[in-house]
């Protein structure tokens, strides 16, 4: 879809980089020793270090949350508060939320089945139910900024992030919100790592202390990434790129489609978001070297990012973003494991 | 004058219900007034109450991973599309919004807290896969070889309606060239035991809108629509069941779960709904309420439906559906919606079924006894959900 474009005006996250807002410091990052679990041996992930959001927000009230919807709060608190955003100067029904997750509220969810576990099904706790429903972080995030615009959880086969941002636009587009705070993350828990290990999905790297390499695939992680997004020319404000629209399709030809949304030019830079899934294994740069013209430069996918899989895209972004890749226009490229892929065509200041 | 690229129109309706699966089945018992509700004691040990089921469903090929939920949103979509005679390229560039709050927490059962790698070591590998909501709308693609853009909404109570929202403004963007959007739950005893464990369940049949209403009970189904532009549909010679005139979401900001008591963002909701429309709040001649049957949902949602058609001539006739085959969460939206367009085309407003002593209200018609047979150009179906979340949806004939 080609639009009018919006502005990304101010950035919040929860990522193994700690609670931030704005760009990520240029420092890399490696996978953590998982010891909030018991594991069989050795097993690394990309972890958030535990902290404490009221630290980070004044007055945040996190203690019966899951730490997803605690996460969701603190970075789009950030994000508002790095945008700019006096939320008292702004007509609060125009804001929209729309977040991206695979997993939802998965630690509540597994506390509530650990209830019946341990008490029978008639027995369940109360307080835990209504935390486990995948849009509890969304209602939080509305509730605590006053935010009564359209409110969207949505889920989405490796390009949840891409669609949430791609929806959020389309709600700015036509003339649904003013506003939206896109946010896009899950979290990592032991019942979770567990599967990626049953379903042999991990990299090596997950067992061993070898150094992270081109060729690393999936490492699990966590983190939550969100996004203020605006019409172009509603406030004046800086912007870190112009979203001037995308698409996301679980099949068909990202080439054609991206060559359709640059207008039939090669992009000039591509910024690779991989869903982490271990047969994507560098796909996206594969894809984005078919796509791109000779020149062009190309930000390989970030392990860090890829282990939040269906929901990396934010983070990906991110990632690049505080890379500074240059002024002019981009395309972040994320393909599937199986077919799909989606493509954001970006403008960076 | 109507902008045919700008208007949407739904040309299939799919439903799997407790009535059985196809949307003839909902329609033809529903018009015969018959409750699917029945009393249950299965779901779990020591669970008794009133829902309604589905019955076993059809062999699916390729279906080894689906969750109960997929498999209803499969054979809705399946229905809604019974009809398609369109280019199977254009089916193939479609997309497909989807919605579901259980997804597959079906799958999974309680085994799985002591002690997740045991669990999936013993078969719970495979069912697990399906937790996502994702899988509802990726299940769909699949088993009908769709691949545009596809994702699945989860916004509690409210999801099947705002999936038809989103379907409509990708149609709009021009993303896709129809979209399947609608919504899927399956039954399941972690969601059972969440409402009861809340209180909100009504042991006995519910009764949306009475005074002495008691809480919900749950069903099971899937509903999904075709939706695209009346351009498109025209160029293939679809056949129009309704006219999507507008559609709104907003959210209460109120309460982590109850809604709000004087219905202000639900009633916001469906003012902008109407807006868009371009209807009058006289034009309405239905609308087909999310109507739990919970007290705190019912009386908010009345004081919502006055506010927002406040100065109305007559008192709006409203009903809850619910009354037939439970609440069906994530699916209720869409179906609600395929309730909605039936109404419109059998031109019967279905009453609200056991309400006996309404909740007192001088500008709301609550629907009630025999069904009401009258012409039905234009009707509102309204959901709301835990979140604070809300969606309304206007739907109207080609010609009104």
């Amino acid at each position: 879809m080609k639009t009018p474009p919006s502005l990304i005006t101010g950035i919040g996250s929860v990522t193994p980089f700690g609670p931030l807002a704005g760009l990520l410091p240029s420092t890399s990052i490696a996978p953590r020793v998982i010891t909030a679990w018991p594991t069989p041996g050795l097993r690394h992930a990309f972890l958030v270090e535990p902290f404490r959001p009221a630290a980070v927000v004044p007055g945040l009230k996190t203690r019966r949350l899951d730490r997803l919807s605690a996460w969701a709060l603190v970075a789009s608190s950030l994000a508002l508060q790095d945008a700019g955003v006096d939320l008292n100067q702004m007509d609060r029904s125009r804001i929209a939320v729309v977040f991206a997750t695979s997993f939802g509220c998965v630690e509540l969810t597994e506390a509530f089945f650990q209830s019946a576990a341990t008490n029978g099904w008639p027995s369940t706790d109360p307080i835990t139910f209504p935390e486990t429903l995948s849009n509890a972080p969304a209602g939080h995030v509305a509730l605590f900024h006053q935010l009564q615009g359209p409110n969207l959880t949505v889920s989405s086969k490796s390009f949840a992030a891409e669609s949430a941002l791609l929806q959020a636009a389309s709600l700015l587009r036509h003339g649904q919100a003013d506003m939206a705070v896109v946010i896009a993350g899950d979290t990592l828990t032991q019942a979770i790592y567990e599967w990626y290990e049953a379903a042999h999905m991990l990299d090596p790297a997950c067992f061993n202390e070898e150094p992270l390499s081109p060729s690393t695939e999936f490492i699990p992680g966590e983190g939550v990434v969100a996004m203020v997004l605006e019409p172009t020319g509603k406030r004046q404000t800086r912007s870190y790129a112009a979203l001037r629209g995308g698409h996301w399709a679980s099949g068909g030809d990202a080439q054609s489609c991206i060559h359709q949304l640059l207008s039939g030019a090669a992009p000039p830079r591509i910024l690779c978001a991989g869903n982490g899934a271990p047969c994507a294994s560098s796909s996206e740069t594969c894809s984005a070297r078919k796509i791109a013209g000779p020149d062009a430069v190309i930000l390989p996918r970030q392990p860090v990012a890829a282990g939040l899989a269906d929901t990396g895209a934010l983070f990906h972004l991110l990632l690049a973003l505080s890379q500074r890749p240059g002024s002019g226009e981009a395309i972040m490229l994320g393909t599937a494991d199986v077919s799909g892929f989606a493509a954001l065509h970006l403008e960076l200041p | 004058m109507i902008d045919a690229k700008k208007t949407i129109v739904v040309t299939g309706i799919g439903v799997v219900s407790p009535y059985g699966i196809g949307w003839a089945a909902l329609r033809d018992g529903m018009l015969a007034g018959k409750c699917c509700l029945q009393p249950a004691t299965d779901l779990y040990p020591g669970f008794q109450g009133t829902l309604a089921k589905v019955g076993e469903l059809p062999q699916l090929p390729e279906s080894h991973n689906f969750s109960r939920s997929d498999k209803l949103a499969v054979l809705a979509a399946r229905d809604a599309m019974s009809g398609f005679n369109g280019v199977s390229e254009t089916l193939r560039a479609s997309g497909i919004i989807m919605a579901s709050t259980v997804a597959g927490l079906s799958e999974i059962d309680a085994e799985i807290a002591r002690g997740a790698a045991d669990w999936y070591r013993h078969g719970g590998l495979k069912r697990a896969s399906s937790f996502s909501v994702s899988c509802v709308g990726a299940a769909v693609g699949k088993h009908l070889k769709i691949d545009g853009p596809n994702c699945t909404v989860s916004v509690a109570c409210a999801s099947g309606a705002m999936s038809i929202a989103l379907g409509a403004n990708m149609l709009l963007d021009g993303a896709a060239p129809m979209v399947l959007a609608g919504g899927s739950d399956a039954l399941c005893p972690f969601t059972l035991s969440g409402f009861n464990s809340l209180q909100a369940l009504d042991p006995q049949l519910c009764r949306p809108f009475d005074q002495n209403r008691q809480g919900l009970n749950i069903g099971e189904g899937a509903a999904v629509l075709l939706l695209e532009t009346l351009a498109h549909a025209r160029e293939r010679g679809a056949p129009i069941h309704a006219v999507l005139r507008g559609w709104a979401m907003t959210n209460d900001a109120s309460h982590p779960t109850a809604p709000r008591n004087d219905g202000a963002g639900l009633a916001t909701c469906i003012g902008q709904a109407l807006e868009r429309s371009g209807c009058g709040i006289d034009e309405i001649g239905y609308v087909n309420a999310h109507g739990t049957g919970t007290p705190l949902n019912d009386i908010a949602e009345t004081h919502a439906i006055e506010r927002a058609f406040s100065g109305r001539a007559t008192p709006i006739p409203v009903s809850s559906t619910k009354s037939y085959f439970g609440h069906c969460l994530g699916a209720a939206g869409a179906l609600e919606a395929a309730i909605t367009i039936t109404a419109m085309q059998s031109g019967a407003l279905f009453p609200t079924l056991r309400l006996t002593n309404p909740i007192e209200s001088d500008s709301v018609d609550y629907l009630r006894g025999e069904l009401r047979r009258v012409p039905l150009p234009v009707a509102m179906s309204v959901s709301a959900g835990f979140g604070g979340s809300n969606a309304a949806l206007v739907f109207g004939r080609l010609s009104a």
